[in-house]
């Protein structure tokens, strides 16, 4: 909401702002919604100067629209597919992460929402040498898991560590901090990043739901406020860092007692793709305790309810291959 | 006749400012700040620097993941003294993070917390942590002579593997009145007490810097009594869960909470699950299950970002929590010593 102010555009004179306020017209909005005649008589100022005051501001605060063929150059030229190193996902994905969307992932308690994230950030910051910024708010980030993923993927510890240094870690509780950390990314942060080579491509927040969910419902309406303010940090670092944005979510049960991903409706609208993540509940499962089955359950360029089939302990490997077991290597493989 | 001129000069003027003002003021947003005057720019200046000087910079600063690993890598666990779930878990609970024990009634939870505050307590030269514990009871489990027994039991298996003089020295600390000095308990009736407690707990934490370990023995028991405002209940335990990894954090302490067992029904079956719901199954970051099977008692981790799951037996016996197969051969369950790994 732009306040009129003096000389904002020539004409635009102090008496002419003290007739306008007068008359309750404090805003830009005010004056181009209003009726120019009316109010040139009832500030007594010249019609054909209003309308010219009035022209003058349109053009300063309209948006310009874009032509479809220079927006789908702009596209190809800043957008970047980041794969997330598992082929069945990336198959979800139609190939990847891709740069300025926000990708969402959900699944209930232990079903591997963390450990595709690990694989994710892991797979950015060792293969395709990019830094990514990963926002825990659920205490689950264990560097050490990291490291067994990077030892899988290779054996030189200075690559490891280097992989490591590339990952940037924010351990934040509440949401107040969380949009704190996003407003700061956006105006320096990422650049800050940037540092030990490799722009950041990805931002991880694990997970959105854990700072959201205890502030919708209930008698103060100011959650879902925040809700929404988060998603539009996020979407405005998506889209001018060329940033893939991936965030976990909880889920719940609907009336029928079918799993959907948490944070209801209104959060629905903000992600692009939405992947839903389950434990595969076979009997046979007992020696492959790392099997997931993704859903993809919204994409705007895939039919949706295709389901993929994936090891957690075999990140990288379509099949066959080195598993990136989630325990000590010192101890045999089964 | 000069006032149709005035009107025409004027209206020249007023089409080539609105031609050239707009020409001239759109291509950027930031001059039209070139039309404010003055002293506008230097109040948003000055809005702007007053910002920047009070943001503090607690969530600010990144730590990259590798000084994430050195800071892991510091923290060490605390034994169980089971020694297969400690290889299952590698090394003991983590201290950090927030470990939820859930398991029907009898299986053993109540036993495992009381070793863990013993355990807790193991000084570093035999692989403990040497620190203090806060115990919240919420359903009055604590039974302080069942502590005296694993106490004594944990002074004995350790004296019996002092073989250095620096051990020695360390047992002379470690006696079952130091053990009993060091657990602080606490007693909450609902869940209003238990809340009030975990809102005190970072005031209690900042004088004691040795507590590493907090255990709450119930978590369940007083919300289960909360029926009549279910949404209510979600979110005081997703409050709850915050606050816990929060404190974990901060603080670099092992949270332990327990957890009871509810009957789900999917289509014609129960099925036993952790009860209080899916929304509290995301708080704690390891999960581990206690179950009968038949007359075995089995520990399965169900839920851990660093750790594969796993299923182990385990035995209680007057000793305290144990492994199962072995008898009381003292020996073999050494605690392990971090330099080992």
């Amino acid at each position: 909401m732009a306040v009129l102010l003096e000389g904002m555009c020539p004409g635009l004179d102090k008496d002419l702002l003290r007739s306008l306020r007068a008359a309750d017209i404090r805003t830009v909005e005010d004056l181009v919604s209003s009726d120019i005649e009316d109010v040139a008589q009832k500030c007594s100022v010249s019609y054909k100067a209003l309308l010219s005051i009035r022209r003058v501001l349109l053009a300063q605060h309209t948006a310009f629209p874009v032509s479809g063929a220079d927006l789908y150059e702009e596209l190809l030229s800043s957008t970047a597919i980041l794969s997330t190193g598992n082929p069945s996902l990336d198959k979800l994905l139609d190939s990847g992460l891709y740069t300025g969307e926000i990708t969402e992932l959900s699944g209930g308690p232990g079903s591997g929402k963390s450990q595709v994230c690990f694989g994710v950030a892991v797979h950015i910051a060792h293969r395709l040498k990019q830094s990514v910024i990963y926002i825990d708010t659920t205490g689950g980030l264990t560097a050490s898991r990291l490291l067994q993923m990077l030892q899988t993927e290779t054996d030189n510890t200075d690559e490891q560590m280097e992989a490591l240094q590339r990952i940037h870690t924010f351990r934040l509780f509440d949401v107040c901090a969380l949009l704190d950390c996003l407003y700061g990314l956006c105006s320096g942060g990422l650049h800050k990043a940037r540092v030990g080579g490799g722009s950041v491509k990805a931002v991880i927040v694990d997970s959105v739901s854990a700072v959201i969910a205890p502030l919708l419902g209930g008698r103060h309406n100011e959650g879902m406020s925040l809700m929404i303010q988060v998603a539009a940090a996020l979407k405005t670092m998506a889209k001018d860092f060329s940033v893939a944005v991936l965030v976990t979510n909880h889920v719940t049960r609907s009336g029928s007692g079918e799993v959907q991903p948490g944070l209801g409706v209104s959060w629905s609208h903000i992600p692009r793709t939405r992947i839903l993540l389950e434990r595969v509940e076979t009997g046979a499962c007992v020696s492959r305790p790392g099997r997931r089955r993704a859903t993809l359950v919204k994409s705007s360029r895939q039919a949706c309810r295709i389901k993929e089939d994936f090891d957690l302990q075999r990140w990288s490997a379509a099949d066959g291959g080195a598993p990136s077991g989630k325990r000590k290597l010192d101890q045999a493989d089964p | 006749m000069t006032l149709q001129i005035e009107n025409v000069i004027r209206s020249v003027w007023i089409w080539f400012w609105c031609f050239f003002g707009s020409t001239v003021l759109v291509p950027h947003q930031g001059s039209s700040s070139r039309w404010t005057q003055g002293r506008s720019i230097k109040n948003v200046e000055e809005a702007l620097e007053a910002l920047q000087a009070a943001r503090t910079g607690e969530g600010g600063a990144s730590v990259t993941a590798l000084e994430l690993l050195q800071k892991e890598e510091e923290f060490g666990s605390i034994v169980t003294f089971s020694s297969r779930l400690d290889e299952a878990l590698g090394g003991g609970i983590p201290v950090g993070k927030v470990t939820e024990i859930c398991g029907a009634p009898g299986v053993g939870k109540t036993q495992l917390c009381l070793q863990l505050a013993v355990d807790v307590q193991v000084p570093p030269c035999f692989g403990g942590l040497g620190g203090q514990v806060i115990f919240v009871d919420t359903e009055g489990s604590f039974q302080l002579q069942r502590v005296v027994d694993l106490a004594g039991a944990a002074v004995r298996h350790c004296s019996l593997l002092a073989e250095d003089e620096e051990q020695r020295v360390a047992m002379t600390t470690f006696s079952v009145e130091t053990i009993l000095s060091n657990i602080f308990l606490v007693r909450c009736r609902d869940y209003v007490e238990l809340l009030a407690e975990l809102h005190l707990l970072p005031d209690f934490l900042r004088d004691r810097p040795k507590l590493r370990l907090l255990v709450v023995d119930s978590v369940a028991f007083p919300f289960l009594r909360l029926h009549d405002d279910l949404s209510q209940r979600t979110r005081l335990l997703q409050g709850l869960g915050l606050q816990l990894i929060a404190t974990a954090t901060r603080h670099s302490i092992a949270v332990v909470i327990t957890n009871h067992m509810t009957t789900r029904l999917r289509g014609g079956q129960s099925q036993l699950v952790p009860a209080l719901g899916d929304v509290w199954g995301h708080a704690p970051s390891i999960r581990l299950l206690l179950q009968w099977e038949e007359s075995r008692r089995l520990a399965s981790i169900v839920k851990s970002p660093g750790h594969m799951d796993a299923t182990v037996q385990y035995q209680i016996t007057c000793e305290g929590f144990r492994d199962a197969d072995q008898s009381e051969q003292l020996q073999s369950k050494r605690p392990r010593i971090q330099t080992d790994q």
